[in-house]
């Protein structure tokens, strides 16, 4: 015992008292009597004392000298005792294990009050505020300033995907492709009242999915096409996307995102400026709409196809073969497949068609729905080229 | 040495800092960003405590707690206005625009007086929370007198394409130096701006309007396309320039400053300064590369070792794998880059800086300071947290 309180005999030390710059050469030891038993006494050459009881010392974190040891009393004291001695410190150390332990957290209450305020404020801006604005603003939109966002949005996206790092995503442009997609929606969009022209975009990306952006943007990922077993059933999609179109769900989902990234990107910091790229994408890409709005989309949609001469049973079997891949489940699919009221919407489809009756006439013929399978085909312009040199093929001349 | 100057002394070792550094960077990261107020707070106390003039340590007394607090003060309003604002601004832009420029430089316009508001908040609350001897440091609260004293002096540079620069940075200075106080001593900027004209600052000068200039003729077509490779050349001598410009300013201006008595005596040199910083980058790029290079080389033997593919295939094999484990792999050797970054250019860069100053900065006359009382607590409950919202407080 008497060894343990060996190194406190003449400790030497370095006071600042809190109150002058006055650096006080002092002499340290570990009181026994019994006022002051387990207290340090502090006297200083002057012969001013001061005494802190053991239980009450703390060490000064994370100080970059390892060698010396800055003590001080638990709460907010602005006294410091100043070992610069090694040895000392290293001693002090052993013998009052407590000297790291953590100063209680002060002002709990109101740190609950403040972050429950601000996720609360954060929260009702993000859910409620900004949607509520970006609805309002999105019906004043102008149909030319709602085209020039879309624009400024698909750049985003193709930024975007790009910036995600797994593989630049390429516009699938193959030639035949794109003009069975254009006698698609030719047939679709007859007698449809838009105020911009439709743009039908395809990218090179096995993620089955379809999405709506303003301005009469519809893009379509090569999985969806290559999940689709009739041109009807792509038809199908691309009405329902023309209905997110006619009612501006899009538009909506811009100003709102356009709103809620700064805040969120706000919210992480600077921690991760990429994030918010990523996550604006994501946002638009597996736009997730209310309920209504995808039951008003698939009502329009079944309103066109039933005009164009389609089954809206084909929207059904599109659904049904969604459902079949990815069931009902919530996940990183694609937005018609997470919904959950699917059933309710195949079962919309079908009655639709059952009700309409529709005397129907293919969409697109064999030849041109090989072509739209075949519109990421690698080496497009190659296979174009090879094409002419095929025997038989050059009757065109 | 004499008994009326006494000198400051560094005691941080690399080694220290980088298990610190590290180790408070990778509880941000899994905290998903959460831990930072802490990493903050713990890597200042740890470059406070490294700094010792005279011998005694300074000693930040921030606390991470009080951070959080402030920075969710912040967030409330700044959400508020990033959020609404922000749409309305977008909504206007498309509408009249067609363009959402408009928008973002609207957006950026209406910040600006937040971002000098929020930097001299968040220099009065680190100076409230520094302590050398036991006394703390202070500044006066007038942040938004400092935003629009800022914005003038902004406007004046502006207008004079840059000539008034050096009067700006120096009446900036000023204002926070007269305003800054240690215990009850008032501190003083003296000197004139016309002092911060040296060399640094011509070759500056210099550099921009050759950048000007270049860019100008080239739009203009008077110069070829690859006239531009001069940018290049052109913007490494107004980093130069940058560089010195700053050394000199911080030196000069430093030698003018006092409190009563006491005055400063900095003398850092520029040629360590660049010294340091082309040192100091070139390792830490260095060593990035080298651990992009092991993890790539990990990813590449692990393949071949643990799923036994054959050598030749990795690339066939490497498509096969899932999108998402591709994912977490981009993800966390995008995360380990910015994290290593962040650790490296502090133990490289921001150390030697420290050290470098503070090794040439002397403390004169010093018997005065007994004359200075302690200071009350300024409770700056904001805490630097519009600094940290808006993304400016990432220095230490």
């Amino acid at each position: 015992m008497s060894d343990a309180r060996q190194p406190l005999q003449d400790l030497f030390a370095d006071l600042l008292d809190g109150e002058s710059p006055r650096v006080r050469r002092v002499h340290v030891v570990l009181s026994e009597k019994a006022p002051r038993r387990g207290a340090l006494l502090i006297t200083d050459a002057e012969g001013r004392q001061w005494c802190w009881p053991v239980d009450t010392l703390r060490a000064l974190a994370d100080q970059a000298g390892k060698e010396g040891l800055i003590l001080h009393q638990a709460g907010a004291s602005p006294e410091r005792l100043v070992i610069s001695n090694p040895d000392m410190a290293g001693r002090l150390r052993a013998l009052f294990p407590h000297l790291g332990k953590r100063q209680p957290v002060r002002h709990m209450w109101r740190l609950l009050g403040w972050g429950i305020g601000a996720v609360g404020a954060v929260f009702l801006i993000i859910m409620v505020l900004i949607p509520l604005l970006a609805n309002q603003l999105a019906a004043l939109l102008p149909p030319d300033a709602e085209k020039a966002l879309g624009d400024a949005t698909l750049e985003q996206i193709t930024i975007g995907l790009d910036r995600s790092g797994v593989n630049p995503i390429r516009s699938c442009t193959q030639e035949k492709g794109l003009a069975a997609l254009a006698r698609m929606q030719a047939r679709l969009v007859e007698g449809m009242d838009l105020p911009y022209p439709v743009q039908v975009h395809v990218l090179d990306h096995s993620m089955v999915n379809a999405f709506a952006l303003p301005g009469g943007h519809v893009v379509f990922f090569r999985g969806l096409i290559n999940e689709a077993e009739t041109p009807e059933e792509v038809a199908a999609v691309f009405a329902h996307e023309l209905g997110h179109v006619a009612h501006r769900d899009p538009a909506r989902i811009a100003l709102r995102t356009a709103g809620s990234v700064g805040v969120l990107g706000l919210l992480f910091g600077d921690f991760a400026g990429g994030t918010v790229v990523l996550f604006l994408t994501e946002r638009l890409v597996q736009a997730s709409y209310t309920r209504e709005a995808e039951a008003l989309a698939d009502a329009f949609a079944h309103d066109i196809l039933i005009r164009s001469r389609v089954s809206p049973a084909a929207l059904a079997t599109m659904f049904e073969r969604l459902r079949a891949r990815y069931g009902d489940a919530e996940g990183i699919v694609a937005h018609f497949a997470n919904h959950p009221a699917l059933v309710e919407r195949i079962w919309a489809a079908r009655s639709a068609a059952r009700n309409a009756g529709v005397e129907t006439e293919p969409i697109l013929d064999a030849a041109a729905w090989a072509d739209l399978k075949g519109i990421c085909a690698p080496l497009a312009g190659l296979s174009n080229i090879l094409e002419r040199f095929k025997p038989g093929a050059e009757d065109g001349g | 040495m004499s008994a009326s100057e006494i000198r400051t002394e560094y005691t941080g070792g690399k080694w220290n800092l980088f298990r610190l550094a590290l180790k408070t960077s990778l509880l941000t990261l899994l905290t998903l960003g959460f831990y930072r107020f802490w990493m903050k707070t713990r890597l200042r106390r740890w470059f406070w405590s490294a700094i010792r003039p005279g011998g005694m340590p300074l000693e930040y007394t921030g606390d991470a707690i009080e951070k959080l607090l402030g920075f969710l003060m912040a967030v409330v309003v700044l959400a508020f206005y990033i959020g609404v604002v922000n749409l309305i601004l977008v909504f206007l832009s498309f509408t009249f625009l067609h363009d959402n420029l408009a928008a973002y430089a609207a957006s950026f316009i209406g910040v600006i007086p937040l971002l000098f508001f929020a930097r001299y908040r968040a220099r009065r609350y680190i100076l409230a929370r520094t302590r050398w001897r036991g006394i703390r440091f202070g500044l006066e609260p007038a942040a938004w007198a400092y935003s629009l004293y800022a914005m003038g002096q902004w406007l004046l540079t502006f207008l004079t394409l840059g000539y008034l620069y050096p009067r700006q940075v120096f009446n900036l200075e000023k204002f926070r130096t007269d305003r800054t106080f240690y215990g009850s001593a008032r501190l003083h900027q003296g000197g004139s701006w016309r002092m911060l004209r040296g060399a640094g600052f011509w070759h500056m000068y210099a550099a921009a309007w050759s950048v000007a200039v270049l860019v100008a003729l080239v739009h203009l077509e008077y110069l070829p396309e690859r006239g531009l490779l001069w940018l290049f050349p052109a913007g490494m001598w107004f980093l130069f320039g940058f560089l010195w410009f700053r050394v000199h300013a911080l030196r000069s201006m430093a030698n003018h400053k006092s409190a009563g008595e006491v005055a400063l005596i900095a003398a850092p040199r520029m040629p360590r300064v660049l010294g340091i910083y082309l040192l100091g980058y070139t390792l830490a790029y260095l060593l990035l590369f080298l651990f992009a290079l092991a993890v790539v080389l990990a990813g590449l033997f692990g393949a071949v070792w643990l799923f036994e593919v054959n050598p030749h295939d990795l690339v066939t094999w490497q498509q096969r794998v899932p999108t998402w484990v591709q994912m977490s792999a981009y993800i966390f050797l995008y995360f380990s880059i910015f994290i290593l970054w962040s650790v490296l250019h502090q133990v490289f860069v921001v150390l030697p800086l420290h050290r470098h100053y503070a090794q040439t900065l002397t403390i004169r006359n010093p018997l005065a300071l007994s004359s200075i009382r302690q200071r009350a607590r300024d409770h700056a409950e904001e805490a630097g947290g519009f600094a940290e919202a808006l993304d400016l407080g990432a220095a230490i």
